[in-house]
Formats: C-alpha cells, structure tokens, sequence
C-alpha cells in the first residue's frame, strides 16, 4: 500500500523536540521526505543531526511532536501504543547498530521470534525462518547461538528476523557500527541483493562505504535535511 | 511459546545468580512452611487427642481441666448415675490419677490412672490383655513402654505404693500383675504410666467413690454445646467443657506460637518478595537495550510482561521445590526438639503435616515472586522505546 502521494513513505514537516535538563532540544526539525517502493535510501550526516530520531520515527518506534508520516498509506502517529507495535511488527523491519538478538536462542529461533507474535504456525515460521537464513548465507548457522557467530554474521540473523513478516519497509541504524571494513562491505551486499529483490531499505549510518552503496542519500544536519 | 522459551533459558544464562536466588528464596520458603505448620499444627494435633478416643465432653472439679491429681469429683456414683440419665450421653468414663511410687532400688513415680476397664479412654493396648482380666481375680495393670524399657514384662509382679509416711504408707500399697503393655494418650515425655481398676485405685489412694476426671461420650448426634450447657445446670459445681471448648482455650493460651508464626510467616514473605524483586530488576534492567528492541520490532508488552512473569514463577517453583523439602526436614529437627516440651502429652505435635499448609505455603511464594517481578516488568516496559535505544546504542 501506498501513501496519498503515492510513495511508501511520505513524511512532511516532521519534527521531534524533547526536553533535556530544561532545554528544548529540536532532534528532527521539519523533514519532508519520500521513500518510494523498492529505493534503498541512506541517511546521512554527523552523530546527533537526529538521523536515528528520523529513522525511529518513521519505523513508528517514536511519535513525532509534528507533521504526519504516512508509511503504507496509514497515518503512524495517530495510532495508539498497542496499534503502533502491531503496526511495527507487520509493516517494518529493524536492524540495530548492536544487533538485540536474545542470546539463549538460535539463530532459527531468533529469526522465529517475530513470527510467532504474529500468531504465525509453528511450520510455517521455521520453514519462512529457515528459508530467510539462507538467503543471507547462514544456511549452516542456523542452530548456532548468537555467542557462537561472529559479529557480521549476527548482524546477517538481525536482517533476516527484520524480514521475518514480510515488511514495507526495512530500517536500519548504523548495521554497520560494530563491524570492520570487510563484514561492513558483506552487510551492503546483502543490503544491495535484498534491495534488488524489492526491498525497500532506509540505513542512517555513519559509515561512507555503506551511504555511497545505497541507491539515495539524505544528509541531516541539526535535525534539518540539507540540499 | 518462543518467548516463553526464552525466559526459561534466560535463568540458565546466569547459573550462580539463579541458584543464589533460588537457594535464598527456599530458606524463606522452609521458614513459611514451618510457620504455617506450628501456627495450625499445636491446635490441630490437641484437637486430635483430645476426640481420638471417642469422647466429647470432659468433666473435672472446677479449674482443674484438663486433668488435676489434686482434686476430685466426689459422689462419683451418683453424678455418673445423673448423667447417664440423659438421652444425649452414651456413656460416662470416669478416671483417677495417683503418682504412686513403683517398689525397687530407685522407687521411682509411676502415674497411675483408675479407669473402668470397660469404658476407658485413656490408653491403647499394643500387647498382652486388657484389664478385664481382673474379672479372674488377678489384680491386674497395663503399663506403658517407660515401664517395659526398665525391663518390666508381662507376667511380672510389681508393687505399687502410695507416697506419705512409713507407717501409712505400709497400708496404701498394692501388688500387681503386669497384663498388657499400653500406649497411653495423654503421657508427656518421659512419664511412666500404668492403668489399673479404678476401685483398685480408689482403695490404695483412699478415695472411693471419686474421680479426677469424667470423660463423657455423647449419643450419635447430640449438639456437645447443648449437653454442656444442660450439665452445667445440673451439676453447677463442675468444670464442663466439651473437646471444641477444650481445644479454643488451648487455642487462646498458645495463641503466642500462632503470633510468632505470623510474624515470622509474613518475615519470610517478604523476604521472597525483596529477593526476587532485586534478581529479577537486576535481571530485566540487564536487558533494558534488549527490551526495547524487542518492543521495538513489534513484540507487545504483554508477550514480555508475560515473558519476565513466567521467569520468575519458575525461580520460585524451583525455590518453592527446595524450600517444601528444606521446611519439612526443618521441621523434623525442631519436633524432636520441642517434643520435650515439659507438661505437655507426648503426642502432642508442634508441626503438624498438612497439605493444605504445604499448599498454602508454596502459592505464598509462588504468588510473592510473580507479584515481585511485575514491578520492574512494567517499569522497563513503560520506559521510552526510542530513548531507551539512543541511551543503548553507541
């Protein structure tokens, strides 16, 4: 589904301010944005121009304090906290800097976890979990524990629980962070693979190997986008 | 569920944390358990001697219940007489209890109990025959295994005497033969007990036609209450009081037993709930990053509330698992402890075992541990999802 634009995401005078200490700190403020089905968009810009603010508002993971972001054609903002995860749990796929996969479980059951909240069975969300680790190369690590894998490869399990449901839109915030040059380069081609195959991607990253790899580029600059 | 798996493996995570936890939450829960069975225990088990021999109501001299040696009911044919008049009572058991002295190099006290061989309450015959054999002339005497264990046997002739002056003494004395071997109900620890005919008794000590005690059996369905009351009118001068009566006095003057487990009860309540409240915020704010994440890719709140709930009902099933075993073996030790309780029959116990007690005691903790890890469950799911992760991530 698309938005009233027609783009997948459409995000217009988004603005996110909190207070810190007394201050009023402007994280995003007033972005407009398209994303459109199937682009692979890199975000851009220097720590604390607000690019994971932006990134978690449009996951609907943050409520914006203005604008209106539409992704799939449904106002996120409105929808209350329950509505919200359902909607996250559906329609967006994460992928943190640190990975946040639960250590007790395998690889498979990591993947599973999204699944099984969405009420999906137990077949077919290990034939979808197993289906999904191999698509990105961890065909034989699937009984493996996070501890048991190097860094590029949890972030691989990381992706594939974040395509687990099938999402709109897969969100990722720095992927990159905590893996060296060579794993990060491994992680853009899987990104670029997914992305020719119609997965619509949004990254805020620092890292320039992985910006330059993405089909557009956004620079944040104090919570402003600039031309 | 995965999520539900997830909390199970969680606890093997961290061994040394779990089992400190776990260890630390049994002994609270032996602590309630045994609470829980002294604070029910004394009364219950003193209800169960005083209706184990099928005998309702008690009559003694005023303020002399449950049992004096000191004071006697006198014109005890006739109030026996008066009594079994009334359609309510089935039968009425009169005892009288003598320390006599047992002949011998020690010439140690023997509490002898008169009874009507065939209508008697007051011991349970293990071995050999019961006192109607004196209907074959013998004077005969059941004793207890304090006895036996000074090597005294069935067949055997001992002498008995009442304590006093030489020369009176020489008159108040009986010689025995020993017919069967008793348990006898009401004995304290250590006491030696013997039973003969109450008129036997009553022609040794000098106090014929009296009774130190009446126990009285009622007519199937007649109110205890109602008889009670009927003979307190009829015989004003009595103390009558039937087993419930018995057992809510008992109650009232050991209500110190039922405070401290209360005290000590609701000590180790809380104490569960301190302990696994802190394993459990330790545990959960551990995994704040972890948390929102999850709550970030769409797991709801109620999956990990759930998720953190059942972590902790299994740290206290487990706890609760040890601490059943612990409290009962506790418990053991201490029985063997108190059962020397001076004054008080031997059967008599302080902890006494009841499923609805061990029940009770591992819902306790059960219930305090689920209830301790809902605070830090709902605190780390109300905070922040975004703010939670900038903090979080690097």
């Amino acid at each position: 589904m698309i938005g009233p634009q027609g783009a997948l995401v459409e995000a217009s005078d988004v603005r996110r301010e909190y207070r810190l200490k007394g201050d009023l700190i402007q994280a995003v403020n007033g972005v407009s944005l398209e994303i459109q089905a199937g682009d692979f968009l890199a975000i851009v810009g220097p720590s604390g121009s607000g690019k994971s603010t932006l990134l978690h508002l449009l996951g609907a993971v943050d409520t914006p304090t203005g604008g209106i972001i539409y992704l799939d054609g449904i106002d996120v903002a409105s929808m209350s906290d329950p509505e919200r995860a359902r909607f996250r749990l559906e329609h967006v796929g994460l992928v943190f800097q640190r990975f946040h996969l639960l250590p007790m479980l395998t690889a498979m059951e990591n993947v599973e976890l999204p699944m099984a909240e969405a009420g999906v069975s137990r077949r077919e969300r290990r034939e979808r979990a197993a289906e999904l680790l191999e698509r990105v190369g961890l065909a034989n690590r699937m009984r493996h524990r996070p501890g048991e894998i190097s860094g590029g490869q949890r972030q691989r399990v990381a992706v594939a629980r974040a395509l687990a449901n099938r999402p709109s839109l897969l969100l990722a915030d720095e992927p990159t962070g905590e893996l060296d040059q060579k794993t990060s380069g491994e992680v853009l081609e899987l990104f670029q693979s997914l992305n020719a195959d119609g997965t619509s991607i949004a990254v805020a990253t620092h890292d320039l190997q992985l910006a330059e790899g993405a089909r557009k580029r956004l620079v944040l600059v104090d919570g402003r986008i600039r031309e | 569920m995965l999520i539900l798996r997830y909390s199970a493996r969680e606890l093997l995570r961290h061994p040394i944390r779990s089992g400190l936890a776990i260890l630390g939450v049994a002994v609270a829960c032996a602590m309630l358990l045994d609470m829980l069975m002294l604070g029910g225990g004394l009364n219950s088990s003193f209800e169960s001697l005083l209706t184990t021999a099928g005998y309702e109501l008690r009559v003694a001299p005023a303020g002399t219940l449950p049992f004096d040696t000191g004071a006697t009911i006198s014109d005890l044919q006739t109030v026996r007489t008066g009594m079994q008049r009334l359609d309510e009572i089935d039968g009425v058991a009169p005892v009288l209890g003598a320390n006599l002295l047992l002949e011998g190099p020690d010439r140690p006290r023997v509490f002898v109990l008169g009874v009507d061989p065939a209508d008697q309450g007051i011991y349970r015959l293990e071995a050999g025959e019961d006192l109607r054999s004196e209907a074959r002339g013998e004077r005969g005497i059941v004793i207890d295994r304090e006895l036996t264990d000074r090597g005294l046997a069935i067949g055997d002739t001992i002498m008995l005497q009442a304590p006093g002056s030489f020369a009176d003494a020489r008159s108040r004395r009986g010689e025995f033969t020993i017919v069967g071997i008793a348990d006898f109900l009401y004995s304290s620890v250590g006491e030696r007990s013997a039973a003969v005919s109450l008129g036997t008794l009553a022609e040794i000590t000098d106090q014929p036609d009296e009774a130190s005690l009446l126990m009285v059996r009622l007519a199937e369905g007649a109110d205890p209450e109602d008889v009670v009351a009927r003979l307190r009118s009829d015989f004003p001068g009595l103390e009558i009081a039937s087993v419930g009566q018995l057992v809510e006095r008992a109650a009232q003057r050991l209500s110190y037993f039922r405070q401290l487990a209360v005290i000590l009860g609701t000590v180790s309540l809380i104490v569960t709930t301190l302990l696994i409240g802190t394993i459990m915020a330790i545990s959960i704010n551990d995994r704040y990053g972890t948390i929102a994440a999850l709550r970030a890719i769409g797991i709801s709140r109620r999956s990990l509330v759930a998720a953190f709930a059942l972590e902790s009902l299994l740290l206290s099933l487990a706890a609760a698992t040890i601490g059943l075993a612990l409290g009962l073996l506790v418990a053991g030790q201490l029985e063997s402890i108190l059962s020397d309780f001076p004054g008080l029959p031997a059967a008599i116990r302080f902890f006494v075992l009841d499923p609805g007690r061990v029940g009770l005691a591992a819902a306790g903790v059960i219930a305090a541990g689920v209830l301790a890890a809902l605070v830090p469950a709902i605190r780390a799911m109300n905070a922040p999802i975004a703010s939670t992760l900038h903090r979080e991530e690097p």
